[in-house]
């Protein structure tokens, strides 16, 4: 599920926050960068970078499978947008953490608590993320100034 | 959203499967190939393809950012994942068209609608896979072999 946030009036150097994100995508082992846009949309300033898993995992469900962040807007108005993209992740069963996958395919579902987990890296960048745009504001970071965007 | 089928007791060439819809989206000039996942998962047959957008687009809100097609399983009891990604795709109005926000974002949301979105591409290449899920099968299709989740 995508996650979007929208600042306001932060003064955040986007150039230097882009950077970053692309340097902590690039540093982990698991992850390949893909692809970069980096451009106008009828001009508004907009910079996207994906990432995609380099190996074939050792389970699918759930695994992380690529990461897209996007930004786009001004230095006192942006959006960020964070995907994160994972394998079979409807064949999961609810709160049982189990695969409703039995037969040949049963060797997909859980082998493991090993994997690069779609969920947890998401919740970490999330929270590295919040950290660079803190690094990047030059105006003090407050809850006011940001609104959150789910579903 | 993830879109997945379980196809059982159908005999399918799913390597020769795979290259047709490798085919079909290199012929999509907006994308290109990203990256390709082909090995075994504890024992089972996996390859994954995923192709993203080449270009900044002309409009976001919507617009198809990357798709991944993943085949996993033997002949007889495989699974294919379609996904399609797009940009902001949670600040559309649903019913509208319309965008959650202005100010600066308004004229990078719904420029157009010769935007390749998610959606369109996502439908039209379902319908392509089944042509090309009957083409590569060695018995007969019939909707009682194959199983669909969507979460």
């Amino acid at each position: 599920m995508p996650f979007v946030r929208r600042y306001k009036d932060m003064n955040t150097d986007l150039d230097a926050l882009y950077k970053d994100i692309v340097k902590e995508l690039q540093n982990e082992k698991e992850l390949n960068v893909a692809k970069e846009l980096k451009g106008d949309v009828n001009g508004v300033p907009f910079m996207s970078v994906t990432a995609n898993r380099s190996s074939i995992p050792k389970m699918v469900t759930g695994t992380l499978r690529e990461v897209t962040v996007t930004i786009t807007g001004e230095k006192n108005d942006y959006l960020i947008e964070m995907h994160t993209g994972e394998w079979f992740s409807n064949l999961a069963m609810p709160y049982l953490g189990a695969s409703i996958l039995v037969g040949p395919l049963a060797g997909l579902a859980v082998a493991g608590t090993a994997g690069l987990m779609a969920a947890q890296y998401g919740r970490k960048l999330k929270a590295k993320i919040k950290d660079l745009v803190k690094k990047h504001s030059k105006e003090k970071y407050s809850d006011e100034k940001v609104e959150t965007f789910i579903g | 959203m993830p879109f997945i089928r379980r196809y059982k007791d159908l005999g399918t060439n799913l390597d020769g499967l795979y290259e047709d819809i490798k085919k079909e989206l290199q012929q999509d000039k907006d994308l290109t190939i990203a990256v390709e996942n082909n090995g075994v998962i504890n024992n089972v047959p996996f390859k994954s393809i995923t192709a993203a957008r080449a270009t900044v687009p002309r409009a976001i809100t919507g617009t198809l950012r990357e798709v991944t097609i993943t085949i996993a399983g033997v002949p007889d009891d495989w699974l294919l994942e379609l996904h399609t990604g797009a940009w902001f795709g949670n600040m559309l109005l649903p019913g509208t068209g319309g965008f959650l926000i202005a100010g600066p974002f308004g004229a990078a949301a719904g420029a157009g609608a010769s935007a390749v979105l998610a959606a369109d591409y996502g439908r039209k290449l379902k319908n392509k896979i089944k042509g090309m899920v009957k083409k590569h099968s060695g018995k007969t299709y019939a909707e009682s072999k194959i199983e669909t989740f969507i979460s």
